[in-house]
């Protein structure tokens, strides 16, 4: 039954080529692909730099919770690793500062 | 990025243009209607603002009653000490000059830009690309003084001359990358909050915009300790001799 649906699937996606075709006529509506893919770009880098920091600072408040005598090493740890990743997501903002028009 | 000229650059750009175009034609570059630029005003400023600092700080330097300006000033050394013994070694407060410099220089330039009238030199790419080369150039000589060129260079190699071929570009990558991060790191930083605190701005009134600008506040001490921290580590790389 499912491959059934499967090659249904297959075969529908087939036949809707006919979407790519334009309209004889229409001037070139450019679309700013440029400004949407950065959209998203922007999004990914924060949610990923969001993931990563949340680790990190879910390890450093453990470890400060375990061994309260360590914690200045542990928060110098914890602000030099959140830097270093909030810059990987700045990178992002960087080129598409560069890129937009 | 192009901003409204703030009353300052005005003022150079107005009275001063000879002594820029000057300037410009000693490197190379075309004269122009106006050619001081925003950043280039307001680094000579922060630069005016630390010498006229430490010229009021110095002859009131005393060992029996330190006044609360001194207190500040050997609160920063401390602590700038013991980052630089951490960081370095046992060697770091050779180079305490130069963190010293790059610490206090940066955090002027990031603070100035709070001060409504004024803006961050570091909001524009070509000055944290300049203290960047200037950490590299400063973390390399050191390299080279401590342990002459050779040895340095032959670090490159890696820990055995056999896998040099494969050592070597990747150590030239991760060298060249360290000035280039420096760079970004700190230019978006500051670029970002400007503009945050701008949209802010336009949205809505006080309360929010101020929260951002005070979010900026405390990333532009941030970085520059960033700045200075990892410039330390780099010095620290390049001066270390195994033992």
């Amino acid at each position: 039954m499912r491959t059934r649906l499967m090659l249904l699937a297959l075969v529908l996606f087939a036949l809707a080529s006919p979407i790519f075709a334009q309209t004889p006529g229409t001037p070139a509506a450019a679309t700013n692909w440029v400004a949407i893919t950065s959209g998203f770009a922007m999004a990914i880098a924060s949610g990923l730099c969001g993931l990563a920091q949340a680790k990190a600072v879910a390890a450093a408040a453990e470890g400060m919770g375990r061994n309260p005598g360590a914690a200045p090493a542990i928060r110098f740890a914890l602000l030099l690793g959140l830097v270093l990743i909030e810059s990987l997501a700045l990178y992002t903002l960087v080129i598409i500062f560069v890129k937009v028009v | 990025m192009h901003h409204k000229e703030i009353w300052l650059v005005r003022l150079f750009n107005d009275y001063l243009p000879g002594l820029g175009n000057a300037c410009l034609k000693l490197v190379g570059q075309p004269a122009q209607e106006r050619p001081w630029e925003s950043f280039v005003v307001m680094q000579i400023l922060v630069a005016f603002i630390i010498i006229v600092l430490f010229a009021f700080l110095r002859p009131r330097l005393s060992v029996d009653r330190p006044s609360k300006l001194q207190h500040t000033f050997e609160l920063i050394r401390d602590f700038i000490y013991g980052e630089s013994k951490d960081a370095v070694g046992h060697d770091g407060p050779n180079y305490l000059p130069f963190f010293g410099t790059i610490f206090i220089y940066i955090l002027f330039c990031n603070l100035i830009g709070i001060i409504p009238g004024f803006e961050s030199p570091t909001m524009y790419p070509s000055v944290p690309a300049g203290c960047a080369i200037a950490a590299f150039c400063y973390y390399n000589l050191m390299g080279f003084r401590e342990q002459g060129v050779g040895k340095y260079l032959a670090h490159f190699a890696g820990p055995m001359p056999l896998l040099a071929p494969l050592m070597v570009p990747i150590e030239l990558i991760s060298h060249l990358a360290r000035p280039l991060s420096l760079t970004i790191r700190l230019f978006a930083n500051m670029y970002a909050g400007e503009q945050v605190t701008v949209v802010f701005l336009s949205l809505t009134y006080f309360a929010v915009p101020a929260l951002f600008m005070g979010l900026h506040v405390f990333v532009s001490l941030l970085q520059a300790y960033i700045f200075m921290l990892l410039t330390m580590m780099y010095v620290g790389g390049a001066v270390s001799h195994e033992h």
